[in-house]
């Protein structure tokens, strides 16, 4: 009894020390020869894999960043500057910090807004309904509601609105990844700079069609009329296709559009509350 | 009409439903209950009573309190795998251990995988066999007929099925057992084997309906039919024959009603084959060779974990591609 | 045994309600919006201009490359606009608007009745006809049918086949002009043939029609007996199964021979048109009548029978203006539909106007058509056993939900042809094609990027 306990400690010690030796000679043998700095750089990512830089993963990205003489063409969207200055201290290269960004949702067709034309009762994707037809609204443009945007965001920074079936946007969480972009297949979202202490001015439509027909299928339709562009002192709306645009590069935040504009398609967010000055 | 719907073709379905396909399979096993509970009464009655209704409650908790999605009580695979436990087990199973089946087959074999359509292996058969090697000796006393119809030759065999009689006294044992009692009324046996025509009825019902394909209950009886026709040819003393194979243990049951489980079972017809094919060959070896008198459930539940294989082999046939 | 395709296919009720309501002719509406994508290819450009006077038939737009056709004015009168207007799936299209005035034709014309009987030699000419009458092909893809009448170089057809299978349940319009205009169609049917360079034509007609099976197999006899160039025209009956229909299915059908992945028709010698181009490609051919009517069926079991229809419509007639024509639309109807139950569009804007493909305006209750709530995939395969294609549906869509597309394109998902045939028969109401469909596109997309 004893004597076979003994054996079979034995001949699996052994057995074990065989097998660790001949890992170590196959593991030197096939090793893979990579830039250690490959390693070091996904150390500093965030780890998210979101894709949100154009690359497959952070260790794509990692890989990337190395391979490549600067860093101008590698942004982290997720980690922002401050990975990029990690990343550019570990390569040992400069890089140039870019402006933040933030996914910003282009329509303000609410259900108010723009009413309901029809009713859609198909899979709830917005990929399959835009594929399918111009959405449940008079509007061929806007947001089709069924929240694709959301199902994309890994950070959790979209969330359906019940009350007005559109999507918004937690600029907290929003890391400017751009996969709602990508989702969304009417372009509905748009990545814009933060701005100054998160102040924005955007034209939130993106309706095409001539002024009385946009006008009729949602109250808060961009009509094309170019008095936003007109008042604008920084050149800074353009206005194609029945659409007004503003530029985020130039636009200086005066929010004279915003009074201008007749249906209130332009918005400006994170403004202070003025408060009314007494007469 | 105010609005108009709109959503991609096609615009007509099928009246089908999960639902509509379990009530089918629950109708196709009603011979079979009814004949079980003709032959072991009210002892009968409460293991389907107590299966089904814990198969239904615990559906409903763990869905509801558990995994909080929706309730799936509705589409009926609770009931069908309760009438299957139920038919599974000696009318004498007491109530308790009725219970502890249903909480393995619902809770254990169903849920864990994430309900229904996700689990790997028949929660019947999987709460049939956790009771079977748990209460050995609730699960192997068969009681002798005792309902409100008694089969005439009841005292022949009692206390054994035929298989166990078969496995301890060897064919001799059984020499004196009529066919035809066992295909109407089979002798001992847990309560969904008593009766082959019972079963068959269900049988013709469900391909009628097309619930389910011949495929694979089929190449079972095949399998079985063959490989103990070879070995009895070869030694009708020491083997047992192909009718007697048949007609004896959960054969028929497990062939009709647990085998074709859609979940547990390929989704291609050659798919199918090879399944009923395995089952069949399995069930005989352990009859013949292993330990225990019956192997239908072993070799359904071992069958099962092959499915994804078989289901990765086996793929329809493309129009255009040779 | 009578013939089917080989692998799949569902047998949903038929309802052809409407099927012994003869064609009726619509009157014209005082106003008409003309759509330049009537067809498949590239919308054609249009050459009238607002305040331009127009006569029924004259060519209002031009085709835009090679795969696209002429469209014609089905009106006489002032072209008022020309500009963006919504589809019936709500998109913007190019419409010409066109006050009517009259009803003058334009010259060389023949609106008689008389049946010409006499096959022109010219197939240059015959081709040239059928182009400048905008003959698209009207079984539901609307490919122009002059490009399907010329076979690349190196192929050559043997066997042109005339679909009067109309395997939709509810439609009846294909049925109506098989039985009304059955001559017509087989002239038009010989028309082809002769240009196809002499292949047989058989005309498949699934049994559930024996009246159009009878109807096409006299007016052969009758044809073959009192003119030539109809020898090896036949009427071939097929076993009802949908989608019958489908353009691969019904070779496999009538030939017995499958075109393979990626193939078109012409690579296994078969060429395939419906009946209703079939009629056509006889007014283009022998009466210089191009393309501006088809007949459509308005249905439905929530329509009253006396307000079932079969119309002879012209293009560019709203919707709505028909549907109030045919007695309006009953109180229970939730969904129209443009097209058959299996694969016709749900009408999302009734102001949408008619085009060349329009078959039919369907009306489908709550109960007949809103889907279930969707549940857990019981893997019982009715999807795979259904799929014409011998696809496996429920596997397709689970790649799909995961963006596999490498297993997607393995699993040959860009083979589908989205008769719905899976969707139709889930029990667990899983939007299968509804997400296969976004798939082959995607897979698709991914083989030509390669290329």
């Amino acid at each position: 009894m004893t004597q076979t306990i003994i054996w079979t400690i034995a001949i699996l010690t052994i057995l074990g020390a065989l097998l660790a030796v001949v890992l170590y000679i196959v593991a030197e043998k096939f090793k893979v020869e990579e830039d250690p700095r490959i390693d070091e750089v996904e150390k500093v990512l965030p780890g998210a894999n979101c894709g949100g830089c154009g690359q497959a993963g952070c260790r794509a990205f990692a890989q990337h960043c190395v391979k490549s003489e600067s860093l101008d063409s590698c942004f982290c969207p997720v980690g922002g500057n401050d990975v990029m200055q990690k990343v550019a201290g570990v390569l040992g290269v400069e890089v140039a910090a870019k402006e933040p960004m933030v996914a910003v949702v282009r329509c303000n067709g609410t259900c108010e807004n723009r009413p309901r034309t029809n009713e859609y009762g198909g899979y709830q994707s917005c990929r399959v309904k835009a594929a399918l037809y111009s959405g449940d609204t008079g509007c061929s443009f806007g947001c089709l509601g069924c929240g694709d945007c959301v199902a994309a965001c890994q950070f959790g920074a979209i969330k359906m609105d019940p009350a007005t079936g559109l999507p918004v946007v937690d600029e907290e969480k929003c890391t400017a990844c751009g996969a709602c972009v990508k989702a969304c297949p009417k372009n509905v979202i748009e990545l814009r700079n933060k701005g100054r202490r998160g102040m924005r001015v955007y034209v939130s439509c993106i309706n095409k069609d001539k002024g009385a027909v946009a006008r009729k299928a949602c109250k808060a339709a961009c009509i094309g009329c170019g008095k936003c562009a007109k008042v604008c002192p920084f050149e800074a709306i353009t206005v194609e296709n029945n659409l007004a645009y503003i530029d985020f590069t130039k636009c200086r935040l005066c929010k004279k559009c915003v009074a201008e504009c007749p249906t209130g398609a332009i918005h400006a967010v994170n403004f202070p509350v003025i408060k009314p000055k007494e007469e | 009409m105010d609005r108009l719907l709109v959503s991609p073709s096609p615009h007509l379905h099928t009246r089908t439903s999960t639902k509509s396909l379990m009530r089918d399979v629950v109708i196709a096993m009603l011979p079979a209950v009814v004949v079980s509970v003709l032959f072991y009464g009210w002892a009968e009655l409460l293991v389907l009573g107590v299966s089904v209704a814990s198969c239904v409650l615990l559906e409903y908790l763990i869905t509801k309190y558990l995994l909080n999605k929706p309730c799936t009580v509705c589409d009926m695979s609770a009931v069908v795998t309760g009438v299957l436990l139920a038919l599974n087990l000696p009318a004498t199973t007491p109530w308790w251990v009725v219970f502890i089946g249903a909480v393995v087959a619902i809770g254990v074999a169903k849920m864990t995988f994430g309900g229904l359509g996700q689990n790997l292996f028949n929660p019947a058969i999987v709460g049939r066999v956790f009771l079977l090697i748990s209460f050995p000796t609730y699960m192997t006393d068969w009681a002798k007929p005792n309902g409100f119809i008694s089969p005439a030759s009841v005292d022949a065999f009692t206390g054994a099925t035929p298989l166990g009689l078969a496995k301890e006294g060897g064919v001799a044992a059984v020499e004196g057992l009529d066919y035809m009692d066992m295909l109407f009324l089979n002798i001992g046996g847990s309560a969904g084997e008593l009766s082959a025509i019972a079963i068959l009825v269900g049988f013709v019902y469900l391909l009628a309906r097309k619930v389910i394909k011949p495929y694979i209950t089929l190449s079972i009886l095949a399998t079985v039919a063959v490989f103990s026709g070879i070995f009895w040819a070869v030694d009708p003393q020491q083997f047992t024959g192909p009718v007697f194979n048949l007609l004896t243990g959960g054969v028929l049951l497990g062939a009709v009603f647990m085998a074709t489980d859609y979940v547990t079972s390929p989704m291609s017809n050659v798919g199918g084959i090879i399944f009923g094919v395995g089952i069949g060959l399995i069930t005989m070896l352990v009859r013949y060779f292993g330990a225990y008198p019956e192997g239908m459930s072993f070799a359904i539940l071992i069958m099962n974990a092959v499915v994804p294989l078989i289901n990765k082999w086996c793929h329809t046939k493309k129009f255009g591609r040779a | 045994m009578m013939k089917t395709f080989s692998i799949g296919g569902i047998h949903p009720n038929d309802s052809k309600i409407s099927k012994d309501c003869p064609i009726e002719v619509l009157p014209v509406p005082s106003k008409v919006y003309i759509s330049v994508a009537q067809h498949l290819g590239a919308p054609a450009t249009p050459v009238v201009k607002a305040g331009d006077q127009v006569k029924v038939g004259q060519v209002i737009a031009e085709p835009a490359g090679f795969i696209s056709a002429y469209v014609h004015s089905s009106v006489s009168g002032t072209v008022k606009s020309v500009g963006p207007r919504k589809d019936l799936a709500g998109n913007n299209v190019t419409h010409i608007e066109i006050d009517v005035e009259g009803d003058e034709w334009v010259e060389g014309v023949d609106l008689t009745d008389t049946l010409v009987t006499e096959i022109p030699e010219d197939d240059k000419a015959t081709l040239e006809k059928i182009k400048m009458c905008g003959v698209v092909g009207l079984g539901g893809a609307t490919f122009p049918a002059h490009v399907k009448l010329c076979p690349p170089p190196g192929s050559k057809a043997e066997c042109l086949i005339l679909n009067g299978a109309e395997c939709e349940p509810y439609l009846t319009s294909d049925y109506r002009i098989m039985i009304e205009r059955s001559r017509e169609i087989v002239v038009g049917a010989a028309i082809m043939k002769k240009v196809l360079g002499g292949c047989p034509a058989v005309i498949g007609i699934e049994e559930n029609k024996p009246e159009a099976i009878k109807a096409m197999s006299e007016a052969v006899a009758e044809l073959q007996a009192t003119a030539k160039g109809y020898e090896g025209i036949s009427v071939m009956s097929l076993k009802k199964k949908y989608p019958q229909g489908g353009e691969k299915q019904l070779i496999d059908a009538v030939m017995g021979r499958q075109v393979k992945s990626g193939g078109l028709p012409i690579s296994v010698g078969a060429v395939v048109q419906n009946v209703a181009t079939s009629l056509a490609v006889y007014e283009a051919v022998q009466k210089n009548i191009p393309l501006i009517t088809n007949v459509m069926t308005v249905t439905g079991d929530c329509l009253p029978m006396e307000n079932q229809h079969n119309y002879k419509f012209r293009i560019g007639m709203p919707l709505s203006y028909i549907a109030e024509e045919a007695g309006g639309i009953p109180e229970d109807a939730v969904k129209v539909i443009s097209g058959g139950p299996m694969m016709g569009k749900a009408i999302a804007n009734l102001e949408a106007t008619t085009v060349k493909g329009s078959s039919s305006l369907l009306y489908l209750t709550a109960e007949q058509t809103v889907r279930g709530v969707e549940s857990a995939c019981i893997r019982c395969g009715k999807c795979a056993e259904a799929c014409p294609m011998g696809l496996e549906p429920f596997l397709l869509n689970r790649y799909a939900r995961n963006n596999m597309m490498d297993e997607l394109e393995e699993n040959a998902v860009q083979d589908c042809i989205e008769c719905g045939c899976c969707l139709y028969s889930c029990p667990a109401n899983i939007p299968l094609l509804d997400i296969i469909r976004i798939a082959k596109g995607d897979v698709i997309r991914i083989i030509r990027t390669r290329k």
